[in-house]
């Protein structure tokens, strides 16, 4: 992109910052800056056009305040219908209930406790309540609704149940990428990521294992 | 044999759609993820139950994340989408979630317990789970990224 408006750059990217650097080799001007990367949740969609948008600046497809006007465009890009997500978050931990060989009822009961525990974390995340407290309070109730099956002996597969209630709370994309950042090279980012990843991860255990203590449950063995 | 491979990749594909859908991928691509989720998922189903050959978890989730990059550098120009886009979701059904909780609740009861015996059955727990959890993600993200690197121009010029 830099290459198309004849500029040259120098880029660092941290944990929690961006700093770049752009010089002008015709002026023999410079100019840096330091940026807070902005919170947000992970969005494929502005991936996406962001994407797009750096072919056509590349390309030499759009002028700069063209491209300034797209951009700002683009952070507007709303996010999925949250019902939608919701609905398509409880058939996905459902169906991941299946490939850990569950039966039809513990399916239905991780059905259920996913969409409890998936609305508490919408509805926690809306109040800016803090994503660890956030990550506990919804393994706790999905654990506690997925003990259930245990509880009540339905089914013939409880275990499953528990087990796969809470699994749409790993942050599997933190994940990946932090091993991504790593096998690049950016071992302050992965570390950055991986910790932020194990954080939620344990916060999820405190939230199950809390569940799994509350419905008198043995927790692994 | 046969169905059971066609239901672990239809329930694969469920799975990624829905935890796709929590990061906003774009409407065109849930199609994409889908399929390739069912096709990566379904091949580590098969390397893990067979009766000839059966892989051990690390390898057959590292070969079934290659499957996954090769089809997302394929249908990435097709989506308009970069390739990172279709396989993230893919990878998403494959993440060892239980292996990383079950990590942490082994370390919560290795520090409850102090005797001895129980002790090291917990951290023999920890570190299995850790382990198993850490290289299969290793393994995915090799398997999955080294596609894009050998179709640089492919997969970078998805949405050119």
């Amino acid at each position: 992109m830099a290459e198309a408006f004849h500029m040259e750059i120098e880029l660092a990217i941290m944990p929690a910052n961006v700093h770049l650097s752009v010089n002008d080799p015709l002026r023999d001007e410079r100019y840096a800056t330091i940026r807070k990367i902005r919170k947000t949740g992970i969005s494929f969609d502005i991936n996406t056009r962001l994407s797009k948008l750096s072919w056509d600046v590349a390309d030499h497809k759009i002028t700069f305040d063209e491209a300034t006007a797209l951009f700002e465009q683009i952070l507007l890009t709303p996010h999925a219908n949250q019902l939608m997500v919701l609905i398509l978050a409880s058939a996905a931990n459902m169906s991941f209930c299946r490939l850990f060989g569950g039966d039809p009822t513990a399916m239905l009961v991780v059905f259920l406790a996913t969409l409890v525990g998936y609305r508490l974390k919408q509805i926690l995340l809306k109040m800016k309540v803090d994503i660890r407290v956030v990550f506990i309070l919804s393994a706790f109730a999905s654990s506690v609704f997925g003990a259930g099956a245990h509880i009540f002996h339905w089914g013939t597969t409880p275990e499953i149940a528990i087990g796969t209630s809470v699994l749409y709370l790993i942050p599997g994309i933190p994940y990946i990428n932090s091993i991504s950042d790593m096998l690049d090279g950016h071992y302050l980012c992965a570390y950055a990521r991986f910790m932020d990843a194990m954080l939620l991860t344990a916060s999820l255990s405190l939230g199950l294992c809390g569940g799994m203590l509350l419905m008198g449950l043995r927790w692994l063995s | 044999m046969m169905i059971n491979i066609l239901q672990d990749g239809f329930f694969a594909a469920v799975a990624a759609i829905g935890f796709a859908s929590i990061s906003n991928p774009p409407r065109r691509a849930y199609g994409y993820c889908a399929l390739i989720a069912a096709i990566g998922h379904s091949i580590r189903y098969v390397l893990m139950n067979n009766s000839l050959v059966e892989v051990h978890i690390i390898l057959a989730s590292t070969i079934a994340a290659f499957f996954i990059g090769v089809s997302a550098v394929w249908l990435a120009p097709k989506a308009k989408c970069p390739a990172e886009t279709c396989f993230f979701p893919a990878l998403l059904p494959m993440i060892p979630g239980m292996y990383a909780y079950r990590t942490i609740g082994a370390l919560l009861l290795c520090l409850y317990h102090n005797e001895e015996q129980l002790f090291s059955h917990y951290l023999y727990l920890l570190t299995y789970n850790g382990f198993t959890c850490l290289f299969i993600i290793l393994g995915m993200v090799i398997g999955a990224t080294l596609p894009i690197f050998i179709f640089k121009k492919v997969s970078f010029e998805a949405t050119r």
